[in-house]
């Protein structure tokens, strides 16, 4: 195994068809990011390693809630109920745990979420970096009709809700040693913000941009739909401090990692509602519409640089290693 | 840099493209030297905004790339040293040696820290005594001073536990043996923006003088780029060519004495091995004997054997322009950014992870 397989690109996907072969598989898993399941009710995990545990924008703690939130949020499901598991380090300090988590249970406050269920274990020195958190949350459906890549079609709009990669800049920035003025993560329950669109009829599916950022999310949305995506550059809010990360390490934005930031896509004509709507929470006061679903060019994403050329966007392959010169 | 900025307006560039395509009224081909320029003109699409008598082809500017087997073996072969940390850039980590990686020695145990400056590899030094480090150095002039930097300030703490793997190569040595030969046939240079911060223009001259070969230093930006070809066209047209520098805000025409000074304080300048390239002289920088205490070379006996490359891999005429990626055997089937089997498949600055990446399946055309 190595730490590719965790980087949220095409090892990742292959790490995730291995597992999925030793079970008889489930006609629930549809490869989005929560199960639906019956009665209405929505279900994820999701685990926790960030280092370091506390950034500009949030820490382990907030993270691992808004984590779980958004995977629930952006197939339509309020958040309701969470299970906590937390795996700590001999000599992690409580205070230190405490900490973090007062600023889990902040969110779950705010969004009315309880704390039904956890387990916690110490395990020794050096067998785990510090703290490791893991989260399973369950929500319950708001939406009739479901959302997904399988409805996507050709005309709708593709809207992103923030910048992209804001996350995973600022932890490359301390990962690497940059200090990064004004670059902060993006950390965020998207729930406020997401539920006020879920009435949009014309509303095909959502995802949150984590591992592998926003260009894993548009690949994975053409492959599955079998239709092509083009997104221009020069309509993507993006932000110049992580994009001055990104010139410095040598990676590529749109594979940034985001925790608060939702690609949504929408009937065309439904477009400039659903962007107003969203454009009303503070979240997402920098949303964008960034370009379109078509028919040509099936399961490819095709981007429109700011010089006017054409070129596709690829996901990444494994762990982001910042270049040489 | 990838120069993802909204400062670079579609009307310029269209402006340069439709001067391009007048200028250009026979084939020329082109060779971008700097692998950044090769992930540039990819990133930003300018393919696509190219007359059909312009050809580019990726040049052996790519640090990793360019490493040759028997180095990357060299530098393997540290990982099954005790007590010792390697420190490393990013971009050495997924290269394949003969039968294992970096990353792979790592998730065996070997201790592996990838570093995007010397500096952090002389702290990793200093910070654990205890331990060895050997940074890798790897990568051109615009890496280079910042090893030999370093190295001063090792011998002036005394340091006992930081040693480098000297790879470090010289560009306007390779140039001239892509110049000079006849199977390429080039026409231009687009010579590397950050290499010539520090060596200037002067080191190029022997290019258009003796070769006849059209230069142009340029920026980052698709701006920049497509400038720059423009140049190099003109040259091209009116059969005068020289070593232009469109890059000017970063290039100084005298190039960065006193980085080259440091350089000279501690290297020396030796025949090095290149992949695709062959051993090219005066091409590398070792240390000088008085800094041997600080040479993994001289202190561990590490040794750098002549290694063939990975079977049908056809990196070394993929660096040399005589090919583009697609056309050898082992891309996109054997080869790929997942399961690379050469460098040029590894480094983000290779030409074939570019190809791969973002012209795979033909670029979409964009409809208006």
């Amino acid at each position: 195994m190595s730490i590719g397989h965790g980087a949220g690109g095409s090892l990742t996907q292959e790490l995730i068809d291995l597992i999925k072969g030793s079970f008889d598989g489930s006609p629930l898993a549809d490869d989005e990011d929560c199960a639906i399941l019956p009665g209405g009710f929505a279900v994820t995990i999701d685990g926790y390693t960030v280092s370091p545990l506390s950034f500009e924008g949030g820490d382990i703690g907030k993270l691992s809630i808004c984590g779980s939130v958004n995977d629930l949020s952006v197939r339509g499901a309020k958040p309701l109920y969470l299970a906590l598991g937390v795996i700590a380090e001999e000599g992690f300090p409580v205070r230190e745990l405490l900490r973090y988590m007062e600023s889990a249970a902040s969110v779950c406050r705010s969004l009315g979420i309880e704390l039904v269920t956890g387990d916690s274990k110490v395990v020794p020195g050096g067998q785990a970096d510090g703290l490791f958190l893991s989260t399973c949350c369950l929500g319950r459906m708001e939406r009739e009709t479901p959302l997904g890549a399988d409805n996507l079609r050709p005309g709708d709009a593709v809207i992103v809700t923030c910048p992209p990669g804001l996350h995973g800049a600022t932890i490359a920035a301390h990962r690497y040693g940059l200090k990064v003025r004004g670059l902060s993560s993006d950390c965020a329950a998207l729930w406020p913000m997401l539920k006020n669109i879920l009435p949009v009829d014309g509303l095909r599916c959502m995802r949150d941009c984590t591992r592998g950022g926003l260009a894993t999310v548009l690949c994975e949305w053409s492959e599955k739909a079998r239709l092509g995506i083009e997104i221009d550059e020069s309509l993507i809010p993006w932000d110049e401090a992580a994009l001055s990360v990104c010139d410095i390490l040598g990676f590529e934005p749109l594979h940034m990692a985001g925790e608060g930031c939702a690609a949504v896509a929408v009937e065309g004509e439904e477009a400039q509602r659903t962007l107003a709507l969203l454009k009303e929470h503070d979240l997402g006061e920098k949303a964008s519409i960034i370009g379109r679903v078509t028919r040509e060019h099936p399961g490819l994403v095709g981007i429109r640089t700011y010089s006017g050329g054409t070129r596709l966007v690829d996901r990444p392959v494994g762990e982001l290693l910042p270049r040489i010169c | 840099m990838q120069a993802l900025r909204p400062g670079d307006s579609r009307e310029r560039i269209e402006l340069l493209s439709k001067a391009l395509h007048k200028l250009a009224d026979r084939p020329i081909k082109v060779m971008e030297v700097c692998g950044t320029h090769t992930v540039s003109i990819f990133r930003q699409g300018l393919r696509a905004l190219l007359p059909e008598n312009c050809s580019l082809v990726s040049g052996p500017g790519c640090p990793v790339c360019v490493t040759s087997q028997g180095e990357i073996d060299a530098a393997l072969s540290l990982a099954e040293r005790e007590n010792t940390i390697i420190a490393t850039y990013g971009d050495m980590l997924r290269v394949p040696g003969t039968g294992t990686t970096l990353a792979e020695e790592r998730s065996r145990g070997a201790d592996v820290r990838v570093v995007t400056s010397a500096d952090q590899a002389l702290s990793l030094a200093l910070n654990d005594r205890t331990r060895s480090v050997v940074f890798l150095a790897v990568g051109f002039e615009t890496t280079a001073p910042a090893t030999a930097s370093v190295v001063l300030d090792a011998w002036r703490e005394g340091l006992h536990n930081f040693m480098v793997l000297g790879l470090h190569k010289s560009v306007p040595p390779a140039l001239g043996t892509l110049a000079s030969d006849t199977d390429m046939d080039l026409d231009a240079f687009l010579l590397p923006g950050h290499v010539s911060v520090i060596t200037g223009l002067a080191a190029y001259r022997f290019l258009p003088e003796r070769w006849e070969i059209a230069c142009a230093v340029a920026g980052f930006e698709a701006e920049g780029i497509m400038t720059a070809l423009v140049e190099v066209a003109r040259q091209i047209r009116i059969k005068r060519p020289r070593v232009a520098s469109l890059y000017s805000r970063a290039v100084r025409p005298e190039g960065n004495g006193a980085a080259r000074d440091v350089m000279d304080r501690v290297f020396t300048l030796g025949d090095a091995p290149w992949r695709g390239l062959g051993v090219i002289p005066s091409s590398g920088y070792f240390l000088k004997k008085e800094f041997a205490r600080f040479d993994a070379v001289e202190r561990l006996g590490v040794t750098v054997k002549e290694v063939p490359p990975p079977a049908g891999c056809r990196c070394g005429d993929v660096l040399k322009g005589l090919i583009d990626p697609p056309s050898c055997d082992l891309f996109g089937r054997s080869c790929t950014p997942v399961h690379p089997v050469g460098p040029c498949m590894v480094s983000t600055e290779g030409s074939c992870a570019a190809y791969y990446r973002f012209q795979k399946r033909g670029c979409p055309a964009w409809k208006d």
